[in-house]
């Protein structure tokens, strides 16, 4: 089976700050990492090309160091690596990923599956994945916490609802997003990471893609942000004072009305 | 859609066989794209002759703005029942609707929809659009996508507002996708700029480390998904009256790629703490699944329901559908007791809109007190019982 696994880098989320006086993200001494749930993405991937046979090709669309993530993913098990990267890129919103994405995807040649995170921490949109599809003009089913069949033309997942999960049959070629449920991501071995190092990175510029200029990077993007501002501050911060017992009291006093 | 010149295209059929969306048709010899063409682009590279471009996107969209008004909600139907989520958007809707004065519609997809119209209109929906048809019984990405993407196309709201639940953050990204409009995910307010009428959508970024405002000047529709208990449902009145106007969907809409076929409810995630008045919500500082059994105790006292930090759902304390925050749910309850919780952005992100929040933490510099009511600072192995105790006195 053909497999395109979609990653994307994005900073530690718990490390970013705003600063308050410059109204900026503050990224200093934030990690770069590979979105946790595109992890879950391309260790599915590897477990059905292992189970199966087959190549797992990961792509991401990102600036030049976003190599770091795909050389992670070459380590875990991935056979060939795409950095999509151009300046034309910058600022894309979810509609412009997608366009890119899909003419990367598109130029790769064949697939049967396609492998997606259900969302990537940065921005927590989970919207590439069904953009991607819709660009394709394949199914999709997202949020999937299980595969459980196989074979080559059609699949079977557990795709989970808010109430629990529906299970889903459809046809290849497909996209799935996947939420961590599915899997225990593997920790690279040695032989994956030196693997990784000499692995060769396929570079994509917009040119390659043959991309319209419309629909790319900030001029392709049709949401902007304006504004962007710390969250507002609440509460009255009534801290009680006194012992325990005292402490106790109060509080029970204040919050009888709401009993 | 695409711009075909009908001189240069000598009808070869081309890029209607290569159209991954089935958009171009030939009609007289000559290739047509329909509206459900999506400026992928795949037929200009297939096209020999040089026929086919793409249109100048912002200038062209700009141009239209006019001919696009109202607001759609999409009402989430499943299982025979309506998500609360669309209830609270009619809430908002209704205030944009008003405040722009235009009509709010609902757009309800699902079979065997009874009377959730009526229940529409009465919490402030003029006009129901309603495609209640047995293939539309199972949620299925595709044909959900089409119906309203057929619909939006057809009425041209400025506006589009969904539930950020499991079915709306999976196929309406779709829909945003195939009509070229922008969408923003998981807003927490919207709001109308005087200027010019553009739709403003906040939402957190970074883990809620900031907050983002959003607008999409140069397309239509706007869309935008919100999380369940962000925005508050109106009233019901009864004696509202409104259009309910059948919509029979297109057969290539209702043909899905994919089959529902079984769905299993997890005991587990049909509690429900996004419905409670009073949480009592529990953090590592409990140290271990007894020490947990503390906060079971309160909420039992208080009629609450039993809410985690993620900390907790990790350690498999309790289940994860009791988990607060931005992996977890949102909650608005009257009143939120954290107890043991340090406060990180992430579960404050899930219950700031709490009326009342309380504090128990031993530790005065925890972030939890800043967005604290009323707080203690002690040892929750002491606090606890002793408020217990006292509850019992009362
Ligand atoms: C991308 C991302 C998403 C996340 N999503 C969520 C989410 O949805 N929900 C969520 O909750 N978290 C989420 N987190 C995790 C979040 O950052 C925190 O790690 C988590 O909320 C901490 O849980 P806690 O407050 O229970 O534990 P801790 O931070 O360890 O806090 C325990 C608190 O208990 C206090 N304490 C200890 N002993 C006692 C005692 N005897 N008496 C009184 N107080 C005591 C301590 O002072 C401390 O403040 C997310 C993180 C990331 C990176
Ligand atoms: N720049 C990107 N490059 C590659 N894949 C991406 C990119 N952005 C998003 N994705 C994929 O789409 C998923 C959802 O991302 P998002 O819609 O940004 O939440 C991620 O988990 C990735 O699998």
């Amino acid at each position: 089976m053909k497999i395109i696994v979609c990653v994307k880098q994005v900073p530690d989320a718990k490390d970013v700050k705003l600063d308050p006086k410059t109204n900026t993200l503050s990224r200093e001494g934030v990690e770069s990492i590979m979105n946790p749930f595109d992890q879950h993405a391309l260790e599915e991937a590897v477990r059905i090309k292992e189970a199966q046979g087959g190549e797992v090709t990961v792509i991401t669309m990102g600036p030049p160091q976003a190599e770091a993530v795909l050389r992670d993913a070459v380590a875990c098990g991935a056979d060939n690596a795409v950095l999509i990267s151009d300046r034309a890129f910058a600022g894309s919103d979810t509609w412009a990923t997608s366009y890119t994405l899909g003419r990367a995807v598109k130029k790769l040649g064949e697939f049967d599956l396609v492998l997606c995170g259900k969302q990537a921490i940065d921005g927590d949109t989970a919207q590439v994945g069904p953009g991607l599809a819709t660009r394709l003009g394949i199914p999709f089913v997202t949020c999937v916490q299980k595969i459980r069949e196989t074979d080559g033309n059609t699949v079977i997942v557990e795709r989970m609802m808010d109430d629990g999960y529906d299970v889903v049959k459809a046809s290849l070629p497909l996209l799935l997003t996947v939420v961590k449920d599915i899997n225990e991501p593997r920790v690279p071995s040695l032989k994956g990471k030196m693997k990784a190092k000499k692995a060769n990175i396929t570079m994509l510029s917009a040119a390659d893609l043959e991309a319209e200029a419309t629909c790319i990077g900030l001029p392709g993007s049709p949401t902007q942000v304006v504004n962007v501002f710390p969250p507002e501050p609440r509460g009255n911060k009534e801290i009680f004072t006194g012992s325990v017992d005292e402490q106790v009291d109060k509080l029970v006093a204040k919050l009888t009305p709401y009993l | 859609m695409i711009n075909i010149d009908k001189d240069l295209c000598i009808g070869c059929g081309i890029c209607e066989s290569q159209c991954p969306f089935s958009a171009i048709s030939m009609v007289d010899g000559k290739a047509k794209a329909g509206d459900n063409c999506t400026l992928c682009g795949t037929c200009i590279e297939h096209c020999e002759q040089g026929a086919i471009s793409m249109p100048d996107l912002t200038k062209a969209v700009q141009a239209d703005f006019g001919s696009w008004q109202g607001i759609f909600v999409y009402a989430e139907f499943r299982k025979g029942v309506l998500a609360g989520v669309s209830l609270e958007l009619l809430g908002i809707g209704r205030k944009l609707a008003d405040k722009k004065g235009v009509k709010l519609s609902a757009v309800l997809i699902g079979s065997n929809t009874g009377d959730t119209d009526k229940l529409l209109i009465q919490h402030g929906a003029d006009v129901v659009y309603k495609a209640d048809h047995p293939s539309l019984k199972n949620f299925c990405e595709d044909s959900y996508a089409a119906v309203l993407g057929d619909l939006v196309k057809e009425h041209k709201p400025e506006i589009v507002l969904a539930g950020a639940s499991a079915i709306g953050r999976s196929f309406i990204p779709a829909v945003a996708t195939k009509l070229h409009a922008g969408l923003t995910a998981d807003c927490t307010g919207l709001e109308i700029r005087e200027s010019d009428g553009a739709l403003l959508q906040t939402r957190p970024a970074f883990g809620g480390n900031i907050m983002a405002t959003i607008v999409c000047e140069n397309h239509r529709p706007q869309m935008a998904t919100v999380r369940s208990k962000v925005m508050k449902a109106l009233e019901p009145d009864v004696h509202r009256t409104g259009d309910i106007i059948l919509v029979e969907p297109a057969v290539s809409a209702l043909t899905s790629k994919i089959e529902v076929l079984e769905s299993v409810e997890s005991e587990g995630l049909k509690v429900n703490i996004q419905e409670a008045d009073i949480l009592v919500s529990g953090g590592r500082g409990l140290e271990s699944a007894k020490g947990f059994e503390l906060i079971r105790q309160l909420a039992d006292k208080l009629g609450a329901e039993v809410s985690a930090s993620r900390a907790v759902v990790d350690a498999g304390w309790i289940a994860y559908p009791h988990q607060v925050g931005q992996t977890g749910k949102t909650v608005a309850p009257k009143l939120y007791i954290a107890v043991g919780i340090s406060g990180a952005i992430q579960h404050v992100a899930g219950m700031q809109s709490a009326d009342i929040i309380v504090a128990i933490n031993r530790d005065a510099d925890a972030p939890i007190f800043d967005v604290a009511d009323f707080g203690i600072v002690g040892d929750l192995f002491e606090v606890l019982p002793k408020l217990i105790e006292k509850l019992d006195q009362r």
